[in-house]
């Protein structure tokens, strides 16, 4: 057993690599051999992690991934626990219908983190993914439960379909932002465009914040400021063309 | 043993085990804070006759809070469990989801044993309440009129000891209410401790049950009432005049030790005669303060 499980990628990614297998509650029963030999994908052809992956250490539920991962998939997709580092950029997926556990992603992230897998009704069900870039398109799509901070702009349609859960966006949102969800919140302190299918409710500092945006930064070390912590918020009720049980938190400054 | 010419009883208090919650509560400000953590701790010095007892444990510093805000730190306990969590709802329902700019913390998140306050407390939204759950930890949103209400869906209970007390027996009534707030303001910044009675102070000790009424669980202490002492069994030393009490609930013995001891050590003062216990012969509490022992650290040698 080792304090953690290093990846690092020995070759530049041209084509997409599926790395589902990556996820880290599973690693404490695998030895450094079982880890090399954990199925991937590369460019639709079947492979080796060890065919792109340098691996050191073993049987530990903390797992940290280095190099440029745009191309990689699915990292810690299903995941239910563990932690999971990103020293770099993240492709498409990852996270993606994640249970438990946290993803610190030192990088931009792709499209559909902490989203819904194809087919499935629901993305993320639990957990914290921490995206310290941008993010890509439908961040957080139809989460029902857990956290994602994106430290950077995030694309379109973040939080789209969400039944519950929050998405913090320290940059801008794209357009579709909020769209269809049921329930749960989004914090922007950047431009975001909303659906008109939000409605304005009420300008005030919401008591949640404070301890959400506290963690974030005693957790995580994200450089939250005074005048968020304590701040205003324009709080949009939504999507009213679905349940419109939840919010678009909207920072209105000190 | 004599402290500073005060003599302590060879004798010990005798206390009860009880459940206990601890609540932090924050506020926009220190005023408003100490505001619902004083009603909320209202009326709660007995469980004979408040179905609780509930104290200011201290005051929790902006740094120390999970939402960056002045709290007040509030132990309330009662002699079960099955009604901790009844009492908490209620109070907390209508002395802290009342006050304007408040959030209810969990003060004990590593208690097995949980309260579901804030869940039942939920309801208040009457289906437009939320929730988050941030750091593992679940929090309702309950929407009020004047905004949100912050509450933790959980609070940690744990088993607790109340009824440790220490009696100041002093030459005059001034004697003895200077003594009992010397010994209150030397507690109350101490952890782990509530003085549930008004100002952490009970004039009227008592006894169990009653010489002439049977339907009196509790009746006033005669042996040391000073006004009875020629017509009853007294237990005041002679130029004893007025009696005071201290009484202390905590979370566990070492707690309720030192606050015993930093009180019986500030109460140690000119006017006071002796510092004794109320016990029951050691029969009915399982929790034992003997003074002289407490004291032996503190003594001077």
């Amino acid at each position: 057993m080792s304090d953690q499980v290093v990846l690092t990628l020995r070759v530049p990614l041209e084509h997409r690599l599926e790395v589902d297998a990556i996820v880290p509650d599973r690693f404490p029963a695998l030895v450094t051999r079982a880890i090399a030999a954990l199925p991937v994908q590369y460019g639709g052809r079947p492979a080796a992690l060890s065919d792109f992956f340098t691996v050191t250490g073993e049987r530990s539920d903390r797992v940290l991934v280095q190099g440029d991962l745009a191309w990689a998939a699915g990292l810690g997709a299903g995941m239910a626990g563990g932690e999971l580092v990103i020293e770099g950029a993240a492709g498409r997926d990852v996270g993606a219908a994640m249970a438990g556990g946290v993803i610190e992603i030192r990088g931009a992230a792709g499209d559909n983190a902490g989203g819904a897998l194809p087919g499935a009704s629901r993305g993320m069900t639990g957990g914290e993914i921490v995206i310290r870039g941008t993010a890509g398109a439908d961040t957080g799509a139809r989460m029902r439960r857990g956290l994602i901070a994106v430290t950077a702009d995030a694309g379109q349609g973040t939080g789209g379909g969400m039944i519950a859960g929050t998405v913090v966006v320290f940059g801008a949102s794209g357009p579709g932002t909020g769209r269809w969800i049921k329930r749960g919140s989004i914090v922007s302190f950047g431009a975001v465009v909303r659906p008109a299918s939000f409605r304005y409710a009420c300008t005030y500092r919401p008591p949640h914040i404070r301890v959400l945006l506290r963690y974030l930064a005693t957790r995580y070390g994200l450089p939250v400021t005074e005048a968020q912590v304590a701040g205003r918020y324009h709080r949009y009720s939504g999507d009213l063309a679905e349940l419109g049980k939840g919010e678009i938190l909207e920072w209105a400054g000190a | 043993m004599q402290i500073d010419g005060v003599t302590i009883a060879d004798t010990f208090a005798e206390a009860f085990t009880m459940r206990a919650t601890r609540v932090v509560i924050t506020a926009k400000n220190a005023r408003w804070a100490r505001q619902a953590a004083t009603t909320m701790t209202g009326f709660a010095t007995s469980v004979i006759g408040c179905k609780c007892e509930a104290g200011i444990e201290r005051e929790v510093s902006e740094r120390e809070t999970l939402d960056g805000r002045p709290g007040v730190s509030v132990l309330l306990m009662t002699m079960d469990k099955e009604s901790l969590p009844q009492r908490l709802i209620e109070r907390l329902g209508q002395t802290v989801l009342t006050c304007p700019t408040t959030a209810c913390f969990d003060g004990l998140p590593d208690a097995p044993d949980r309260l579901r306050a804030g869940k039942a407390l939920r309801v208040f939204g009457d289906g437009f309440q939320a929730s988050k759950v941030i750091g593992g930890q679940r929090y309702w949103r309950v929407p009020v009129m004047e905004g949100e209400f912050l509450v933790a869906e959980t609070f940690g209970m744990q088993k607790a000891i109340g009824g440790g007390n220490f009696l100041i027996l002093a030459e005059d009534a001034d004697s003895a209410l200077a003594a009992a707030e010397a010994a209150v303001d030397a507690i109350s910044d101490l952890p782990g401790v509530i003085l549930p009675f008004p100002g952490g102070v009970a004039r009227s000790g008592t006894k169990v049950g009653s010489k002439r009424y049977s339907s009196m669980i509790a009746t006033t202490n005669d042996a040391f009432s000073p006004t009875l002492r020629a017509i009853t069994q007294s237990e005041l030393p002679d130029g004893v005049n007025s009696v005071l009490e201290i009484v202390l609930d905590g979370l566990d013995m070492p707690s309720i030790e030192a606050a015993m001891r930093a009180g019986i050590q500030a109460a140690c003062r000119p006017g006071v005669r002796a510092i004794t216990a109320g016990n029951y012969g050691g029969k009915l509490g399982p929790h034992h303060f003997p003074l002289r022992r407490i004291m032996g650290a503190a003594a001077p040698a």
